[in-house]
């Protein structure tokens, strides 16, 4: 399976960034992964690395909800802003804990490639790739 | 010459006789024009003629002078030939101007044909009527005129009588006005006559109030009509402290709440003006200097017109129960406030419950994912290891039943947001036969028996999904519960009572003791540790009849089985 070329991680608990890179590593998902701990450090991330052609811009993101400093719908609103050019060429995903009713219904409303709830495991990476990308992973 | 000339004394003589005539002549018209003597003023050919009265009795012509209404004879031309004094003074013009006047000169503009009618009659006989006459002064009088046609020195002439009726009038007037005075002092004394039997009779009904008044037990009054106190009972002075005063007490106000005075006042002022029932609650001042509270209550009483004779009212003690009511009403104020109390602290429970069922998902998955990456970089050897293995299997056996007091209590919170949810007519013996199929395991391998009749009531309002709960939490939980020493036997009946249909769920099984029974229902409650159970099924069921409006009792005795009673509210 061909990686993709980078993955950005967005969340504030640093063990589920570990144990999602970790995943994502095992299961030979991208070349390189960036982690964010929150929706400011993603915003930062995505203008330094999609300025320019060449750059690495993640294809996917995996958003998470809760996080100080910008949550995953304040990063959603200002990603909204991002030149069109930019944004299409990213998927972002959200994962969630259990989510407030209210929440669920805000979620369903985002123009986003889809929400799953955590954690992250083998069946959802695949499921991300076959549906956004194509792609499917080697059987384990 | 023959004849003698006249001497000089006959002449003289002459003369003196016609300066005598003269003078006589002179004297006799001053006499006429004063009115001191009766004369005729003729008019004849060669200019007036005076001609006194000759002849007439004297005594006639005094009484024509002396009579107050004009008397006056006039020609066929209307020409004034004689008039009286009297006369000149109505008309308001000197004797002398009146007579060989034109009468018609004194009649006003206007009345000339009533004049000339009355002429008329007259000069055919008599004539009477009544018409002003027009004053030298121009004021218009009204008079009384009679005629009468006589002969005069072989003349016909009218003889008029004029009588002035301004005076008539003016008695007229007053006998109107001396009738009205009657009149009026009549209604006076009328009136006072009734005011005198009003006063009587109220003064009897004020004594027999009195008598009455001065029995009864509590604080009694009068007020006249205008609000006025009139009387006081005894009660009053022994309440205020005025040892043998009796009658009325106009300083009663003082001894008001000052606070109460207002509005006291305000409503007395209303019924006073409405004759509407005085009711009012307000604190006087006893003879310790304590105010109590009373109901002041007054009635007007009227007499057979429906008029208000007097107010009669009375001042009752309510001072306990006023103080009563006033602690039941804080009472019920702390009441509301534990409640509001109680209210905020259920949604900060159900906050509480959803943030800790929420917040625990992510380090529980954390650690579930470290304890997998874990088993990966563990060599196999190592993971299989006796020391290991087992410590391995219980962090998985603790993460998972974490996991699962996680999934417990994210159902309860979402339970307890799903206040109105959709309700609709449930068959009661469809959702039994499929939670038994659910059970059929463990019926069989305890070969349990099941007792079913819900045909009373095969319908049931409720949530259908929540409705499989309660059933599947009470039939799973007497097969659970059951006594190691018999088969299960658990018997489902239901029945119709007022306002509910009730489901009794009864087993043989383990029984409670009386004092575990009201914690029961609670949040993680476990009475018995050997059987594998999370303490929610219960407070699920509780919670979903509940909040249908319904509720959820039980009985049970140790070592006999227990009964469940669940109450749906009819419609």
């Amino acid at each position: 399976m061909q990686k993709l070329a980078c993955v950005l991680l967005v969340d504030d608990d640093a063990t589920a960034n570990y144990l999602n890179q970790l995943l994502l590593k095992r299961l030979g998902v991208a070349e390189q992964v960036l982690v964010a701990l929150n929706g400011q450090e993603a915003l930062d991330l995505l203008h330094v690395h999609c300025q320019t052609p060449f750059a690495t811009c993640p294809a996917l993101v995996l958003l998470d909800v809760k996080m100080p400093v910008m949550d995953g719908f304040a990063f959603l609103e200002a990603y909204e802003e991002l030149p069109a050019a930019q944004r299409q060429a990213i998927t972002v995903v959200m994962l969630t804990t259990s989510l407030h009713p209210r929440d669920v219904e805000r979620v369903q409303q985002l123009k986003i490639g889809g929400f799953f709830n955590k954690p992250l495991n083998r069946e959802k990476v695949d499921e991300i790739l076959k549906t956004h990308f194509g792609r499917q992973l080697p059987e384990a | 010459m023959s004849e003698p000339l006249p001497i000089a004394a006959e002449l003289a003589r002459a003369n003196e006789e016609l300066r005598e005539q003269l003078e006589e002549a002179q004297d006799l018209i001053h006499a006429i024009r004063t009115g001191a003597v009766d004369a005729l003023a003729v008019q004849g050919a060669e200019g007036p003629r005076i001609f006194t009265l000759q002849g007439a009795d004297q005594s006639y012509r005094t009484l024509i002078e002396q009579m107050s209404e004009g008397a006056l004879l006039l020609a066929e031309d209307a020409t004034v030939l004689y008039c009286n004094a009297s006369l000149a003074e109505l008309l308001h013009c000197p004797l002398a101007e009146v007579m060989g006047r034109n009468f018609d000169e004194f009649v006003p503009p206007g009345f000339g044909k009533t004049w000339a009618a009355l002429m008329d009659r007259g000069w055919a006989g008599k004539s009477r009527g009544e018409l002003p006459l027009q004053t030298q002064t121009g004021a218009l009088l009204p008079f009384s005129v009679s005629m009468n046609v006589l002969e005069f020195n072989e003349t016909p002439a009218l003889a008029v009588i004029v009588t002035d009726l301004s005076a008539q009038r003016e008695i007229t007037a007053i006998r109107a006005q001396v009738a009205e005075q009657n009149a009026l002092l009549d209604r006076k004394n009328e009136e006072l006559k009734r005011e005198e039997a009003a006063r009587q009779a109220g003064e009897r009904a004020a004594a027999e109030a009195s008598r009455v008044l001065e029995g009864i037990p509590q604080i009694a009054w009068t007020a006249t009509p205008q609000g006025i106190n009139s009387y006081l009972n005894r009660r009053w002075f022994d309440y205020i402290g005025r040892e043998n005063a009796v009658g009325s007490d106009q300083g009663w106000t003082a001894h008001l709440h000052p606070d109460d005075r207002p509005a006291a006042r305000q409503q007395w002022v209303e019924c006073l003006a409405s004759g509407e029932p005085y009711e009012v609650e307000y604190r006087f001042r006893n003879r310790a200097g304590d105010y109590r509270w009373m109901l002041g209550r007054a009635q007007p009483s009227r007499n057979a017109q429906g008029a208000i004779m007097q107010w009669i009212g009375t001042c009752t003690d309510i001072h306990e129960q006023k103080l009563a009511l006033q602690r039941i009403d804080q009472a019920q104020h702390q009441l509301r406030d534990n409640n509001a109390q109680l209210t905020r602290a259920n949604v900060d429970l159900d906050n509480f419950i959803y943030t800790a069922s929420h917040d625990l998902k992510a380090p529980i998955s954390n650690i579930e994912g470290l304890l997998d990456a874990l088993l990966l970089e563990l060599p196999a050897a190592t993971a299989q290891s006796a020391e290991i293995s087992p410590l391995l299997d219980l962090m998985q056996d603790s993460v998972n039943r974490f996991k699962r007091t996680i999934e417990h209590l994210t159902e309860v919170s979402r339970l307890q947001k799903e206040h109105g949810s959709y309700v609709a007519p449930v068959d009661l013996a469809a959702v039994i036969h499929d939670v038994r199929l659910d059970l059929e395991p463990v019926i069989q391998g305890t070969g349990a028996r099941l007792e079913v009749d819900v045909q009373a009531t095969p319908v049931v309002l409720f949530s259908e999904k929540n409705l499989r709960s309660v059933v599947f939490n009470l039939l799973s939980n007497a097969l659970k519960y059951r006594a190691p020493t018999r088969p299960p036997h658990v018997r489902l009946r239901t029945w119709a009572e007022a306002g509910h249909t009730v489901l009794e769920v009864r087993d043989n099984g383990l029984g409670l003791e009386a004092a575990y029974l009201d914690r029961l229902f609670g949040m993680f409650q476990r009475f018995h540790d050997h059987v594998e159970g999370s303490g929610i099924g219960l407070y699920m069921v509780k919670k979903m009849v509940e909040n249908a409006g319904g509720r959820i009792t039980v009985t049970s005795e140790l070592g006999t089985g227990s009964v469940f009673f669940v109450y749906f509210v009819h419609q």
